[in-house]
């Protein structure tokens, strides 16, 4: 089933995040909006982070690089990395095509509830994106 | 990827801009001094240009690239190495210019900023034109031209992208950058003349028949760029705080032989 990018939550750095409970717990989906992969142009490396990293809302989990350009990748949540989308860095020229699905980055398991509480709703990504040109 | 400014610094004025003049160091302590204005520039929200040589030759490698590929480029595979923080291929530092620029960055875009690349060696191919040498980028070289940042080559002046600068079909001026959430770091290098460590990179002196020093050219270089981006450069130096970040950077990361290996 297709992610709906208008029900992610999305941070201003341009990650997004599709939340979901699985087992009680909830988990988030991460990956990088389609206006960002836009704006990067052709990516030719990612560094993914390792699996059961603790990170923190804010806190940078990887980095790309394109038109020799570095650039990081923040988490939108706080909680521990417990699954990476290993081949995805190989598969980069996929992620243009595909950023909901295809293109997620790593799943978190989400340890406060309330780092997400700063994120934007589909309707105030749209419009940052649009007064970011 | 960023975010807005945050951090306690009462932001200056983006019309006024720091000038460091051109100075000589070790491969750490120039890579260092960079990342220490670049995180200056992400509080303060000051430009800052610099100007550099390097103490001895030097290879640096692009961020992502493998130490191991130094195996593929025979001639530099002895002189000393430092890794970048930025992208693209490897440079040998020798008979070279490198200039280092450091700009705030407007809040909600993503990616790198081509705006910078095309405004800066513009600036820098302005400034070449003052000694008759015609640089153009590698996009405006005619039907054909294409990318070639494919990563196949080694060197960053064996691939092609569509802002370097190119002089008589020689690559000449290659620049890579590195975001923070708050500001861009633009590093570049200008062959002068070709080094022993890469022969096959003819530098702009060798290309005139008149040679040209990077003396000559920075003067040339800092009046385009105040033009371009709207900034005054003003003569300063790296602050106390600057110094001893740089030098905190430098031992715990370039000076690393863990860093340079890490891929």
């Amino acid at each position: 089933m297709s992610r709906d990018e208008s029900k992610l939550l999305y941070a201003e750095s341009h990650e997004w995040v599709d939340l979901a409970e699985e087992n009680g717990k909830t988990v988030g989906t991460i990956g990088l909006s389609g206006f960002a992969l836009e704006q990067l142009n052709d990516l030719v490396y990612m560094e993914l982070p390792e699996l059961g990293r603790e990170l923190t809302a804010g806190e940078e989990f990887g980095e790309v690089e394109s038109v020799k350009a570095v650039s990081p990748l923040y988490s939108p949540v706080s909680g521990k990395v417990i699954a990476v989308h290993d081949d995805l860095p190989e598969s980069l020229e996929k992620l243009n095509d595909d950023p909901y699905d295809f293109g997620w980055i790593l799943k978190v398991e989400v340890s406060q509830a309330n780092s997400v509480d700063a994120l934007l709703d589909h309707a105030a990504y749209q419009k940052q994106c649009a007064e970011a040109g | 990827m960023m975010n807005t400014r945050t951090g306690a610094g009462i932001l200056g004025d983006p019309r006024i801009g720091r000038l460091i003049s051109i100075s000589t160091a070790g491969s750490a302590t120039n890579m260092a001094v960079d990342q220490a204005i670049l995180n200056a520039v992400s509080q303060s929200g000051i430009p800052v240009l610099r100007f550099y040589q390097w103490v001895e030759p030097t290879l640096s490698l692009g961020y992502f690239q493998g130490l191991a590929s130094r195996s593929d480029h025979c001639q530099s595979d002895q002189i000393r190495c430092v890794r970048r923080t930025t992208g693209g291929g490897a440079i040998v530092h020798d008979r070279e210019l490198t200039y280092s620029i450091s700009m705030p960055v407007p809040a909600g875009q993503a990616g790198p900023r081509s705006a910078l690349y095309q405004q800066t060696h513009a600036a820098i191919a302005s400034a070449l034109a003052c000694f008759g040498v015609h640089a153009v980028p590698f996009r405006l070289t005619g039907t054909g031209a294409r990318s070639e940042s494919d990563n196949s080559h080694f060197l960053c002046f064996q691939r092609r992208t569509p802002e370097d600068l190119i002089v008589s079909g020689y690559k000449v001026l290659g620049s890579a950058q590195r975001k923070s959430r708050t500001a861009v770091l633009q590093h570049g290098s200008l062959l002068m003349h070709a080094s022993e460590y890469a022969p096959q990179l003819p530098g702009v002196s060798d290309l005139l028949s008149v040679p040209i020093t990077a003396d000559d050219l920075i003067p040339g270089i800092v009046a385009n760029l105040s033009e371009c981006l709207g900034v005054d450069w003003q003569a300063g130096h790296l602050s106390e705080q600057e110094k001893l970040d740089a030098e905190q950077i430098s031992c715990e990361r370039f000076s690393q032989s863990g860093w340079t290996a890490r891929r």
